[in-house]
């Protein structure tokens, strides 16, 4: 798998797109069949007013082929229009096919937990007052046992 | 009544001798590295940690003399690349056996600390003990993690400075300082801690006197050496770094992490407070008043207690810790690894001491239930890990007052002199 160095920690909404190409392997318990893979952590996004959720769709990716020998050469060298590196660790840009495919599921809709906006009058004013209690607290037994001589 | 048993009758003669349990605790890290390298073959879910894997990296680009920053997030000096470009010509082990050397290496140097505090080998070797066989640094530097490089740096400058050797003291809180930004913090109570005795007669204007006494002990000469010492061994790495590598040097080293605005959930208090007000035009006030407990407490505790200055490190790293806006369990490790120095002068109740310690753990596994929910179940569970950060906060405060309150500071009255 290559991709784009980009920052992991950064939410939704200060990032990029970025481009993520994987070069499928061979299965190898059925012949002309490649599988790959690709695991997803989300992103933090916006907080929202109202649903502790937000949708995204992640949509169909575009299926590259590369022409090999055994295919029709000229017809399939005509349709080869997307420049992308030739192999994983390869530094050479060879031309690849985007193919039209059908895919098993239309969409895929993932379901990310956001924070409500509801809350932030709430979670600023309690955190702020138990913060300074506490520090309070520390405070009074600092001056309380310790020696303050300069 | 019952009479309160301190810690140091727990530790009395454990019946090996330091070498002894030296020796166990580093076979048991050696035996963890292996079963590491026999978990990553075999299991989904790794051992090793991701950044050792970015370290490994980062050395390989050295070694081929280029930048260890066209690693993706190597935020670390390019000194951390350079000690591992064995990794490379000898063995990937290698990085994993220097960490719990230096594991060891810290223990070691506590158990120095504690002889020269006058407790007898066998009590120091049990205070040791704690940190020896410790699940926590163990499985940490066996994963590969570079914190124990840190805190053997803080426990050597501690233990120079026992010994009044401020400038090799100065030496090592350079290097610590380049390395991890937050032991800068330890400098005003190294500073007061080196002050020398205060003179006698204040005059007719006390304040004032007592003011221009002040900044006259600050230019003492032990204070001076100290600091053009750290600052030009500092000075020294970060200019010679710059030369080799540019604003990235700089860029990754510090800058990220001073200015770093991490919102993803973490033990913090604070971390659904900037969540959710991260766009909003109060976030820098906000950050401000995040700021402000910690810089007045770790300003109150060093004029408290710089006369004992591992107890007032301790204090000044729990502090820090606890009330920073972002705190992982990594964090965790910067303060217990004085806490053995702590120990024998604490003269709380043990029962007390249990309970406490099971209070930590049970805020900690509070706020791992949500958090688990959060990541791999994707529910939101926002709320309740705000609320187990905030019971983990009162939790750890109770601790730390407890500990103020328990901790006897050594009965002789005179002052180390280093003039």
């Amino acid at each position: 798998m290559v991709s784009e160095n980009f920052n992991i920690e950064a939410p939704n909404y200060l990032s990029k797109e970025s481009e993520v190409l994987i070069y499928a392997r061979q299965d190898s318990q059925c012949i002309d069949c490649f599988q790959a893979f690709l695991p997803v952590h989300y992103r933090y996004h916006r907080p929202h007013s109202k649903d502790g959720e937000t949708f995204i769709v992640v949509s169909n990716p575009d299926l590259l082929m590369y022409c090999d020998q055994e295919f029709p050469i000229l017809k399939c060298w005509a349709q080869s229009k997307v420049a992308a590196p030739c192999a994983l660790k390869n530094k050479d840009i060879c031309q690849w096919n985007n193919m039209k495919y059908k895919s098993v599921h239309k969409n895929v809709t993932l379901q990310v937990p956001v924070g409500l906006t509801i809350h932030t009058t709430l979670v600023c004013s309690v955190t702020l007052l138990i913060t300074i209690l506490c520090s309070t607290l520390i405070l009074v037994a600092v001056f309380k046992y310790g020696h303050f001589s300069l | 009544m019952v009479p309160t048993k301190p810690w140091g009758e727990w530790f009395l003669s454990p019946p090996v001798t330091p070498a002894g349990l030296f020796g166990v605790a580093f076979l048991a890290r050696v035996a963890l590295v292996f079963y590491g390298v026999f978990q990553d073959r075999t299991l989904l879910v790794r051992y090793t940690d991701i950044d050792y894997h970015v370290f490994t990296d980062a050395a390989r680009f050295v070694t081929e003399g280029r930048f260890p920053y066209l690693r993706a997030t190597y935020r670390y000096t390019p000194l951390l690349a350079w000690l591992l470009t064995p990794n490379i010509y000898l063995s990937e082990l290698f990085g994993k056996f220097l960490f719990i050397s230096c594991d060891l290496l810290t223990a070691f140097l506590a158990f120095r600390l504690l002889l020269l505090r006058r407790l007898g080998r066998r009590q120091a070797c049990g205070y040791c003990a704690f940190w020896l066989f410790n699940p926590l640094p163990m499985a940490v530097s066996s994963r590969g993690n570079a914190d124990s490089l840190v805190a053997s740096l803080v426990l050597a400058t501690l233990y120079l400075l026992e010994k009044r050797l401020v400038a090799a003291a100065a030496v090592c809180y350079g290097v610590a300082v380049h390395m991890k930004i937050y032991p800068v913090t330890y400098a005003l109570p190294i500073a007061l801690h080196l002050l020398p005795e205060r003179g006698r007669d204040p005059g007719p204007n006390p304040l004032r006197a007592g003011v221009c006494a002040l900044l006259k002990r600050l230019c003492s000469r032990a204070v001076l050496l100290f600091g053009a010492v750290a600052g030009l061994t500092f000075a020294a790495l970060s200019v010679g770094f710059y030369y080799q590598y540019g604003w990235e040097f700089l860029e990754h080293t510090y800058l990220y992490h001073l200015t770093r605005r991490d919102i993803r959930h973490n033990f913090s208090p604070y971390f659904y407070m900037l969540y959710l007000t991260a766009e909003s035009p109060w976030s820098f006030s906000l950050g401000i008043a995040a700021f402000l407990p910690q810089g007045i407490l770790l300003l109150a505790v060093s004029l408290a207690y710089s006369r004992d200055l591992v107890f007032c490190c301790f204090l000044h790293t729990s502090i820090f810790v606890t009330f920073n806006k972002v705190c992982t369990s990594q964090y965790f490790l910067w303060y217990l690894c004085l806490l053995p120095l702590v120990m024998p002068r604490l003269r709380i109740p043990w029962k007390r001491a249990v309970v406490l310690l099971m209070l930590w753990f049970a805020g900690q596994a509070l706020w791992l239930a949500p958090a688990y929910v959060l990541e791999f179940q994707g529910k939101n569970t926002f709320l309740f890990i705000w609320l187990a950060g905030l019971y983990f906060l009162l939790i750890n405060c109770s601790i730390l007052i407890q500990i103020i309150s328990y901790y006897k500071e050594e009965p002789s009255a005179e002052r180390l002199k280093h003039d």
